[in-house]
């Protein structure tokens, strides 16, 4: 299995605050690691870390390409669907616009959102709009794929059939690192889980042996946190 | 004290400050311009609080022949007609032109001053431009709604000229010395003023036409205008007129002609011949609607290319605010500041005879300028809001895809503010529509300016003020149309 990203001894202050204190983080092709840990324990702040838009104080990020899939989607609102998933082929890329536009009805027809082509983001539901932005995100071709928190604004059996995509994705040789409060959905579709508290890993592994029997408090915490939520 | 005599004390108080000069006088109100300057009426350079001039000393004349207290009333020259009618004044006198559409619509006076309209240019050119025939192609300035102006419209379709207009008397004459205009036509009385002040300037002595000054009063005030004539007819018989026009340096044998004339009890007004003041409201209309139009025209073309200019100064200062470094911030900042808290018409008169000595913009060219410039600081503050209310999440995906800062900006980040901002600027470009009007302070005759010209001469606002309406609705309307459907069209999540 090769790797796709090494992140090594983050850490990253900001004023009195430190949001990460020396995480290490690797995932390989194939793997859908699923980052857990209560609000505020630095999940997005790695995302945003590996996908270059925060700098950490120290540490190192060795990382493939990177896509990322926003919680809020960020689409581009002007654009339709199609649009926006061929806008970075054709400028980015150079890629001609029929090329790009045929590879991106192509995603779109993938992820089972083909048939809104041609609507504005505005006009997408929750989980269309997510399948866009993951569409967007897959025509660059990146080889690791970050999703910030996927499953939040998603109903159950479309919870299942987002589960059922990236599963694809993470077979089709790409690394997945997602975060998540749902635990039930790591169960199922997350090969390994990080959990973190205070921007520290205080534990990881299997998904159902880390969350069916878990050793640190915090992750003890976390789990009856979103029990009470469900 | 109680609210009731609270109120009473400041009637009292006010009722005093107004009657303050003489108690138990009444008060004869007149009106002039001090802007006007001397010989006629201007602020006593030694105490700016009190006037002097010519037409000063008449009405203080006037009001003490009658026992009554004068007292000044300041209204702009080319409102002076429209003041009478509506009162504000009981008299009126700053050197104002006896011609027939003001003896039709007010009660006017026997006339106690007769000038000469003689034509001044640069001295190299006295040779050259001897009369209005040899200026054919050459723009002539005068002092807008005066009979020097009407003649300067005669010779416009005679000769091929260019008349221009201006609102002051002091303007026309230092823009014939930069060489913005080539010719001044004005009365002998401002003529000698301007050549005091001016060097290299000569005056031709041939008049070009003979005009007289009057007082005027409202028309339903004929009893008071004919008090008003004998009063200066007693003044022309005991010498007390020639007394104040010699101390004003302004007495010649053409007023011992006038006064024997006046003084003759045959006299009657000359009625001359009057343009339009006779003729039906569908004459007028159709008279004058054609330079209305070329007026809206004007305005409309000022307009386009001021915003066009303000658009993309606005877009580059927006830019600069949101991307530049703090020193490029710094001084945009500063500009917009400025240029949206000074008056535009300030800005107008800087870029226009402020810089006359560094660069000689034409008129036209100045007033764009000086719209553009100011427009550009209030597009640019839309600009600016809009470009920052495009999500910042939209600018992280752009980043993570790849998009270089300048693509994110052309492709993502401007379209959509451009959304937002259409609104805003299609507001902003009906406001400018009607500030072009502030562009006649730079001798530039648009819609509004053209209308008040119209007015004066016909002696009334309703019609000009309808038709001036009219086109500015039929300019602005389907604008704001426009804007909807775009906005329509482009509707964002967002607004």
């Amino acid at each position: 299995m090769s790797t796709a990203l090494t992140a090594r001894a983050l850490r990253m202050t900001r004023g009195s605050r430190d949001i990460l204190r020396g995480v290490d983080l690797f995932a390989a092709k194939g793997e859908l690691v699923a980052l857990m840990g209560l609000s505020g324990s630095g999940k997005t702040t790695i995302l945003r870390v590996i996908a270059g838009l925060e700098t950490p104080d120290s540490g190192d990020v060795i990382a493939e390409k990177v896509g990322m899939v926003f919680q809020f989607h960020y689409l581009f609102e002007h654009l339709c669907a199609i649009d926006n998933v061929a806008l970075a082929p054709t400028h980015v890329h150079r890629v001609s616009l029929s090329e790009a536009r045929t590879r991106a009805q192509a995603l779109l027809d993938q992820l089972g959102v083909g048939h809104r082509a041609r609507a504005l983001p505005r006009e997408l539901s929750g989980g269309e709009a997510q399948r866009v932005a993951i569409a967007r995100a897959l025509a660059v071709d990146p080889p690791l794929l970050l999703l910030d928190e996927p499953t939040a604004s998603l109903d159950p059996a479309r919870r299942n059939d987002l589960g059922e995509s990236l599963k694809k994705l993470a077979g089709s040789g790409r690394a997945l690192v997602m975060t998540s409060h749902d635990d039930d959905f790591v169960r199922e579709f997350a090969t390994r889980v990080v959990v973190l508290a205070n921007g520290e890993v205080v534990e990881e592994g299997d998904p159902h042996e880390v969350l069916t029997s878990p050793k640190h408090p915090a992750t003890r915490e976390l789990l009856q946190v979103e029990k009470a939520r469900w | 004290m109680t609210r009731a005599t609270a109120a009473g004390a400041l009637i009292i108080l006010l009722s005093v400050m107004l009657t303050a000069p003489v108690f138990g006088q009444p008060v004869l109100r007149w009106g002039g311009d001090s802007e006007g300057g001397a010989p006629f009426v201007e602020a006593d350079p030694s105490d700016p609080d009190k006037l002097v001039g010519f037409d000063v000393e008449i009405a203080e004349l006037i009001a003490k022949q009658l026992g009554r207290t004068a007292q000044f009333v300041q209204i702009q020259f080319a409102s002076l007609d429209q003041s009478a009618r509506r009162g504000d004044f009981d008299i009126g006198l700053s050197g104002i032109e006896d011609i027939p559409a003001r003896r039709q619509s007010l009660a006017a006076s026997v006339p106690y001053y007769e000038f000469r309209e003689v034509l001044t240019v640069r001295d190299a050119d006295r040779d050259r431009y001897r009369t209005l025939a040899d200026l054919a192609g050459r723009r002539v300035a005068t002092l807008g709604g005066t009979i020097a102006y009407e003649h300067l419209l005669a010779a416009e379709r005679a000769h091929g000229i260019t008349a221009v207009s201006y609102d002051d008397d002091v303007h026309p004459y230092s823009d014939l010395v930069l060489g913005r205009v080539d010719a001044v036509l004005l009365d002998n009385v401002l003529a000698d003023r301007a050549m005091r002040r001016n060097a290299g300037l000569y005056t031709h002595a041939d008049a070009v036409a003979i005009g007289h000054y009057i007082v005027i009063t409202a028309p339903e005030n004929a009893a008071l205008r004919d008090q008003v004539n004998r009063v200066l007819r007693d003044a022309m018989r005991d010498g007390s007129l020639e007394a104040i026009f010699r101390r004003w340096n302004s007495w010649n044998e053409d007023q011992r002609a006038l006064y024997d004339r006046v003084l003759d009890p045959n006299w009657v007004p000359a009625t001359g011949t009057d343009a339009l003041g006779t003729q039906g409201t569908l004459r007028t209309v159709r008279a004058y609607f054609p330079s209305l139009l070329r007026a809206a025209v004007i305005t409309l073309i000022l307009s386009c290319v001021a915003m066009a200019l303000a658009v993309v100064l606005g877009t580059a200062i927006a830019i600069g605010r949101v991307y530049g470094d703090p020193v490029t911030r710094l001084l945009l900042t500063t500009y917009v500041e400025v240029m949206r808290g000074t008056p535009v018409l300030l800005q107008l008169f800087v870029i226009y005879y402020g810089l006359a000595s560094v660069i000689r913009l034409p008129a036209f060219v100045a007033a764009l300028l000086g719209l553009g410039l100011n427009y550009a600081a209030y597009e640019s503050e839309i600009y600016r809001s809009a470009l920052e209310a495009v999500p910042k999440g939209q600018l992280d995906a752009a980043r993570i895809l790849g998009f270089s800062r300048l693509q994110a900006l052309r492709l993502i980040r401007a379209p959509q503010a451009f959304r937002l901002a259409l609104a805003p600027m299609t507001n902003d470009f009906v406001a400018l529509l009607k500030d072009s009007s502030l562009v006649s302070m730079l001798t530039v005759v648009e819609l509004t300016k053209q209308t008040t010209i119209f007015a004066t001469n016909i002696g009334s606002w309703v019609i000009p003020g309808l038709l001036c309406a009219l086109l500015y609705l039929a300019m602005s309307l389907p604008l704001g149309y426009l804007a909807r459907r775009l906005e329509q069209r482009w509707r964002m999540p967002t607004t």
